[in-house]
């Protein structure tokens, strides 16, 4: 009994088997096909592809198409990457690893502002205190003398230039007379307005008198 | 072994005989001969870490700067290296993560500064390229074309998956060589392997169909 279904099972597992090398491999299947050669680099045998001449073609299609892409994207690359390219690349990494592995360079920095600062700043310090208090005792000084400006006597030169100015009048006559310079304004003021007053043309006189004027219209 | 394997090996003995003689000038402060050895280092590399960045960051400008930064830091903390991994896998997980800042840091850019409506930086202009022996300009056009759909499927793959895909597959590193560059087992690099190839072709499936279409009508006509 047990026998029986053992040898039952064993025609299943058979029959299973031819069907599954009997059918055609679909993409995956020849992809793995494809793969274990690849990464095995040994052609190993497949029980169908050797049986069936349209799995056979479409496997040579898939592997031709992966030969080309090899072949194409190679090719792209080399014709990018030219020989003058290369070696202006070659060029360029050595260019860069002598930099690297040259020391550093130190920048002097400007010899003279150093000492400079140093040699100058007790002068400059001396200077500048100097003349801070030369324009405090000057600033004091002149305070000073503002302040003391009414308590001190006149010099004789201003005095005299006063005097030149100011009328001289006699204050012990007790007559007010007034300046000269005073009295000719009046005449020349009472002459212009007599002039004006009056038409200068005899023959207008006449007609002068009749034209009412601007204060007798005011009054 | 394979003569690309044998070349490979004494590569790669080359390279750790270089590195620890870099490293021992360096020590005794023979910087101008440390820098003569490691331009041998530089020369052998240089040019594949130019594509690895490049892949990357599908910039020019970015890639350069970023391989010539990887070569700095890598030459700066050499004292760093240890013999038993090769320098070649030490320098690339340099410049894997350099590049991977960048993308970061250009992210975060990208985030605030409107990006200009032209092409890819870098790229040359059309009257630069000189007739000869070129392909024809449809071809040229069409190989630009795919390229640019290539990388931004590529550009929408997770992180790792990138990584993974971009190793093993562009620059030949076996999974034990993925392993060591990103940090991953071994089965985790297969998986991601499978997967990236995976969604690059649900991605570019129905484009690649298209593109089919009309080579078949180029063929016919």
């Amino acid at each position: 009994m047990r026998t029986r279904v053992k040898r039952k099972w064993r025609d299943v597992v058979s029959i299973l088997n031819r069907l599954r090398l009997s059918a055609h491999l679909d993409d995956a299947g020849l992809a793995a096909v494809w793969t274990d050669e690849a990464t095995s680099g040994v052609r190993q045998p497949h029980p169908h592809l050797e049986s069936c001449p349209t799995c056979r073609a479409r496997f040579a299609e898939l592997s031709a198409w992966l030969q080309n892409a090899r072949v194409d994207a190679t090719a792209e690359a080399d014709e990018y990457f030219s020989a003058e390219r290369l070696s202006a690349q070659h060029a360029s990494i050595f260019r860069r690893l002598e930099a690297a592995e040259r020391p550093a360079r130190v920048i002097a920095f400007p010899r003279f502002a150093q000492p400079l600062t140093s040699r100058t700043s007790h002068a400059s310090r001396w200077i500048a205190a100097a003349a801070a208090a030369g324009l405090i005792v000057g600033v004091g000084v002149g305070q000073l003398m503002d302040l003391r400006h009414p308590f001190t006597p006149q010099s004789p030169r201003t005095t005299a230039q006063a005097r030149m100015n100011t009328p001289t009048v006699p204050i012990s006559s007790g007559i007010q007379l007034t300046p000269i310079a005073d009295t000719r304004d009046e005449a020349f003021l009472s002459e212009l307005d007599a002039s004006l007053s009056r038409a200068a043309v005899p023959e207008l006189r006449a007609l002068d008198e009749l034209t009412p004027r601007a204060g007798d219209r005011s009054r | 072994m394979t003569g690309a394997q044998a070349a490979g090996f004494t590569g790669r003995e080359a390279d750790s005989g270089a590195a620890s003689a870099v490293k021992a000038l360096q020590a005794e402060g023979r910087h101008a001969e440390a820098r003569e050895r490691y331009a041998e280092l530089v020369g052998r590399h240089q040019r594949r870490a130019s594509r690895i960045a490049f892949h990357y960051m599908r910039d020019v400008a970015e890639a350069d700067e970023a391989v010539q930064d990887a070569f700095v830091k890598a030459y700066s903390h050499l004292s760093s290296f240890r013999e038993e991994l090769p320098f070649e896998v030490w320098f690339t997980r340099i410049l894997i993560n350099g590049c991977l800042d960048r993308i970061k840091a250009r992210t975060r850019r990208e985030r605030w500064i409107a990006p200009m409506p032209d092409g890819p930086a870098g790229e040359r202009d059309f009257g630069e390229r000189v007739a000869g022996n070129d392909p024809s300009p449809e071809d040229q056009l069409l190989a630009r074309e795919r390229r640019e759909r290539l990388a931004q499927a590529l550009a929408k793959l997770p992180e790792r998956q990138r990584s993974v895909f971009m190793l093993s597959h562009y620059e030949g590193c076996t999974s034990r060589e993925v392993s060591a560059l990103t940090g991953l087992n071994e089965s985790t690099v297969r998986v991601h392997l499978f997967r990236a190839i995976r969604k690059l072709r649900a991605l570019l499936g129905d484009a690649n169909a298209g593109e089919a279409k009309v080579e078949r009508r180029r063929v016919h006509s």
